[in-house]
């Protein structure tokens, strides 16, 4: 049984990558979803940094994509195991559609991280670990340095096209 | 115990978060933190009130704070884009 604080440094990571992978196969980076977004990634290019990774940061503020459907599905597990995940999951899909979002990012983040959170419990880790690791997760992307996130997403960006 | 070293994690981002979208001048650059500080509160809801209604509360309140903060950002870069 690992530390608590250990725990949720692993869930952090493991949720990191479950979010900004699906981004960035869903091509989040590729344009800003709505005028919002466009705005907040210029803005972030002329502060410094890559409009590509602006641009996947702008359509995190605008709509509720994978790192969204992370944690709500951490949320969902947390109180009800597999179907509280996947009742997130039709709540992302509802949400997506209130914001002007065409996209399914934010629909398969919240279904991937279910199995994912729900396997991690049945190894030894609880489900509030997730819920804390995806704030950590989100606080290194949008919370640190604008800069310096968005070009690390634009690399990744570059990477996948 | 462990969901109380949780909480104070996602109360100690929330507040951080929280920080930053005071001392950011800059109005777009000020919601990306504020994007934190929702996350923050939705894992604090759930953390505070582990019930499975409370999955509806924290997808409610999660999605109207990114609404508003699309809503903000679209206003500021001057309304409805139109695609072709």
């Amino acid at each position: 049984m690992l530390a608590e604080g250990l725990r949720i440094l692993i869930a952090a990571c493991v949720c990191w990558l479950n979010f900004v992978t699906i981004d960035v196969f869903f091509g989040l980076p590729k344009e800003g979803g709505v005028s919002g977004a466009t705005a907040i990634a210029q803005e972030i290019e002329r502060k410094g940094g890559a409009i590509h990774g602006g641009y996947m940061m702008g359509n995190i503020v605008s709509s509720p994509d994978a790192s969204a459907g992370t944690l709500l599905a951490s949320c969902g597990v947390y109180a009800a195991g597999i179907p509280g995940g996947l009742f997130a999951a039709v709540l992302v899909y509802i949400g997506n559609r209130i914001c002007y979002d065409p996209g399914y990012a934010g629909t398969t983040g919240t279904i991937t991280a279910t199995f994912i959170v729900y396997a991690f419990t049945q190894a030894g880790f609880l489900a509030s670990d997730f819920i804390a690791g995806m704030i950590i997760a989100i606080l290194t992307i949008q919370g640190i340095s604008h800069v310096h996130a968005s070009r690390l997403l634009a690399t990744l960006w570059r990477w996948r096209s | 115990m462990a969901v109380l070293i949780a909480l104070a994690v996602v109360a100690a981002i929330a507040g951080y978060a929280a920080a930053r979208v005071l001392l950011e001048r800059n109005t777009m650059c000020r919601l990306p933190f504020l994007n934190v500080v929702s996350f923050a509160v939705t894992g604090a809801l759930m953390l505070l009130l582990p019930h499975p209604l409370t999955i509806v509360a924290c997808a409610a309140y999660f999605v109207g704070s990114t609404l508003e903060s699309n809503a903000i950002a679209s206003t500021w870069a001057g309304g409805i884009r139109k695609h072709e």
